[in-house]
């Protein structure tokens, strides 16, 4: 990294080019829209959204937040500096990074890319077919040329990792998006030292208290924000619903709360639509079908008029949530223990944890339950780039701390 | 009539099926809707599914295709038979994390699963008539439909010399080596029966020691068990080419038959469809004439030709449990009855960073 690539520049050339990106008809982003639908197969409004919740929030003020509440501020980066006990102590860039993206999410990579390169770092993304990253990266080289040599992107045409795979052997940090198999096969090719953050897949749970559904409005606000994060990513992400737990004896039972989300989720998929309803759904409904006709008191099915989301209200706890697409298990419960055992019996490791209002209670039940989002319906796949992701800290893993007494 | 009557009866026209007489479109309509109502006046489980559709012995599906489609988790968590299963004369079990997890198929004779089977594995994998030495790489357990069906093939079409050599599902590679090396040297081609964990392991420990094996001319392998995911046809082609070149068959002559516990007759590759011979080509499954595969969307309805969806199947065989099944396989309906398997997880994974289904439950083998 050469020295005249200061911190402020890198960061105003970040935020310039992000802001760049963050204009729904920036060229390359027009192009990339497209390639990236065709890639997942979701709809364009929810590439749309993915690319404004990558780019919009990537502003100066943002980053030097994330830099001077993670580091002491920007010039931790560019010199010794006095810190906590008497010492002085300078951030350096911990070297290589190379980041390697989930093959199935949207620029996932682009948040460790920034930090890293902020840090002074110089990065290699293995990209996905659709090159945004690599895309971002030519735009980053508009606004600094200097980057260029230290912000690269390769085509990754996804799978695991090669052994022979020399960025990843010779790496200082990486940063692996994926499955556990996959993310321990990486970390088996790192070096002795290097610095390894794993990002697995996640899985993101729903908590309804009484309070939370005393009245028609309370429910039908948790329900809009609730059918909002159903149907973002068709439920896929980490930060998707996935299941919903609703405390019996409330005004608002769970049935009454369902007939209310199923009408919110039908408005939801106006702005963003499904392409293709998943055939899974098909057996896993006949399941539900089964056990219907098996027990008075089975699992009730809500449906969209176009089959496209599926609530199931009480499924047998014995179960794990389906994981299909728009597809929502409801659980009733006496209280948050009950949900703790769900967790807890079915192994579920918690990206967020989503209620209708966030308070002490309610973060309390999250963070025991292992989440480390915990936000309000409707918010819980709009985390700010400042917040940590996956619990860690952004920059920290990008920096050497060197101290001087 | 009573109920044995009404049963020897379906029992004597599904076995005609089987054998060969003839059995059109219509007369395959007729005996499921007529196994149907057998079974929700016998099946008490069953019968309490299909009325969630309207359907009783009154009201009858309009065709095969309308009979309701008992999934899988039935047979895990009810007794799915149409007779006393005190009575059952044999019992298969899926495999599943535990016992209580495991699905069970009740037989009430094994007159129809034997003849389905025989005659199934015969048009599949013996159409030339070959006399062969089965060596088999399956689970042997009492329980296993698969042990079951390779005992018996081996016991009426084998040269009485058959060998296991799956162990506890471990493989004991030296009785295999000197077993395969007999029949080589007794001139005798065989048929190498497994599943694909099984051959996988096979491969390896073959590589580990370099060992390259030769067989007859006219020896074959049956793979099953499937395999996952996306990666499928990379993966076969990898086991299929290695397969072939530790055993010295032709991957030609390697046949993947898929089947189910809770069915009674067998899908096998259909190799004179399509292009299917390659280590990587597509593989076309087939059915005998008394089953035939429904692929459906998410609305449970038969996708078009070319499209993806769920499998069900409509197996005639299936007297004495439920005559349509739901499975959770996705495959790509093809021409003609056929389909190319996808499994489980075809559509888990291409998007989305969230936990799936795998992640959290390990597959379970049908065997």
């Amino acid at each position: 990294m050469k020295a005249a690539l200061r911190s402020s520049a890198l960061v105003r050339a970040v935020t310039d080019a992000a802001g760049r990106w963050a204009d729904a008809d920036f060229p390359p982003r027009v192009r990339i829209t497209g390639a990236i639908a065709s890639r997942t197969g979701y709809s364009t409004p929810v590439v749309e959204y993915a690319l404004d919740r990558l780019f919009v929030p990537l502003d100066a003020a943002t980053l030097e937040s994330v830099l001077a509440e993670e580091l002491g501020g920007l010039e931790a980066l560019e010199g010794f500096v006095p810190r906590a006990g008497g010492i002085r102590a300078r951030a350096y860039p911990v070297g290589r990074v190379a980041i390697v993206s989930s093959e199935t999410t949207i620029g996932v990579a682009l948040a460790p890319a920034v930090f890293a390169l902020c840090a002074g770092c110089s990065v290699l993304v293995k990209d996905r077919e659709d090159a945004l990253i690599g895309a971002f990266f030519a735009t980053l080289a508009e606004e600094y040329p200097e980057l260029r040599a230290v912000a690269r992107a390769e085509h990754w045409t996804g799978g695991d990792a090669s052994p022979s795979d020399q960025a990843l052997r010779f790496a200082d940090a990486v940063v692996a998006f994926g499955r556990d198999a996959t993310l321990a096969e990486i970390r088996g090719l790192l070096r002795p030292g290097a610095r390894f953050v794993g990002y697995g897949h996640r899985a993101t749970i729903g908590y309804l208290a009484r309070g939370s559904l005393d009245d028609e409005a309370s429910a039908r606000r948790a329900a809009r924000g609730a059918a909002r994060d159903l149907v973002l990513y068709d439920g896929e992400g980490c930060m998707s619903l996935h299941a919903l737990f609703v405390e019996r004896g409330a005004t608002i039972d769970a049935e009454r709360f369902a007939a209310t989300l199923i009408e919110e989720v039908e408005t939801a998929a106006v702005e963003f639509p499904i392409v293709r309803i998943d055939p899974r759904i098909s057996p896993y409904l006949a399941g539900v079908a089964f056990r219907s006709a098996l027990g008075a008191g089975g699992p009730r099915v809500f449906r969209t008029s176009g089959g496209d989301a599926t609530l199931v209200v009480d499924p047998p706890h014995r179960h794990a949530p389906p994981f299909l697409p728009r597809v929502l298990p409801i659980y009733t419960v006496e209280g948050p223990s009950e949900c703790e055992e769900y967790v807890r019996s079915h192994g579920l490791p918690l990206e967020a944890f989503g209620t209708g209002d966030v308070d002490d209670a309610m973060r309390a039940l999250g963070a025991a339950l292992g989440a480390v989002r915990i936000a309000r319906f409707g918010e819980l796949q709009a985390p700010s780039p400042s917040l940590p992701h996956g619990g860690r800290a952004r920059v920290s893993d990008f920096v050497r701390w060197v101290a001087s007494d | 009539m009573s109920r044995h009557a009404e049963a020897a009866a379906l029992d004597a026209r599904i076995l005609a099926a089987i054998e060969g007489r003839a059995l059109d479109d219509a007369g395959f309509d007729a005996l499921a809707r007529d196994l149907f109502v057998h079974q929700v006046r016998y099946n008490p489980v069953y019968a309490k599914y299909a009325a969630t559709f309207g359907f009783d012995e009154r009201t009858l599906p309009p065709d095969w295709r309308a009979i309701p489609a008992l999934p899988t988790v039935a047979f895990k968590e009810a007794t799915v038979a149409a007779f006393d299963v005190t009575n059952a004369a044999l019992r298969f079990e899926t495999s599943g994390t535990t016992a209580a997890e495991s699905g069970k198929h009740y037989f009430e004779t094994p007159a129809l699963y034997d003849a389905a089977l025989l005659a199934g594995f015969d048009r599949a994998m013996l159409a030339d008539g070959a006399a062969l030495r089965y060596l088999l790489l399956v689970p042997r357990r009492n329980t296993s439909s698969l042990g079951y069906m390779m005992r018996k093939v081996s016991a009426e079409r084998g040269d009485g010399r058959t060998g296991w050599f799956l162990v506890d599902d471990a493989l004991e590679l030296d009785r295999f080596l000197d077993a395969i090396r007999a029949a080589y040297d007794a001139r005798v081609p065989v048929c190498v029966a497994g599943t694909a964990f099984a051959f996988v392991a096979l491969v390896a420990a073959l590589g580990s020691r370099g060992i390259a094996l030769r067989a007859r001319p006219g020896s074959r392998i049956m793979e099953t068990g499937g395999f996952k995911g996306r990666t499928q046809s990379v993966e076969r082609g990898v086991l299929y080419a290695t397969l072939s070149q530790r055993l010295g068959i032709s991957t030609e002559r390697i046949v993947a038959e898929y089947g189910m516990t809770e069915l009674s007759s067998q899908y096998y590759d259909d190799l004179t469809f399509g292009a299917s011979t390659g280590p990587n080509a597509e593989r076309f499954k087939a059915g005998p004439p008394w089953m035939r595969p429904l692929v459906v969307g998410a609305d449970g309805r038969e996708v078009p030709v070319g499209e993806i969806g769920a499998l069900r199947h409509v197996d005639l065989a299936n007297r004495a449990s439920a005559v349509a099944i739901a499975t959770e396989d996705l495959a790509v309906r093809a021409l003609d009855g056929r389909f190319v398997l996808l499994g489980r997880d075809a559509e888990a994974r291409l998007r989305g960073c969230s936990l799936d289904s795998e992640d959290l439950i390990a597959p379970t083998r049908q065997a």
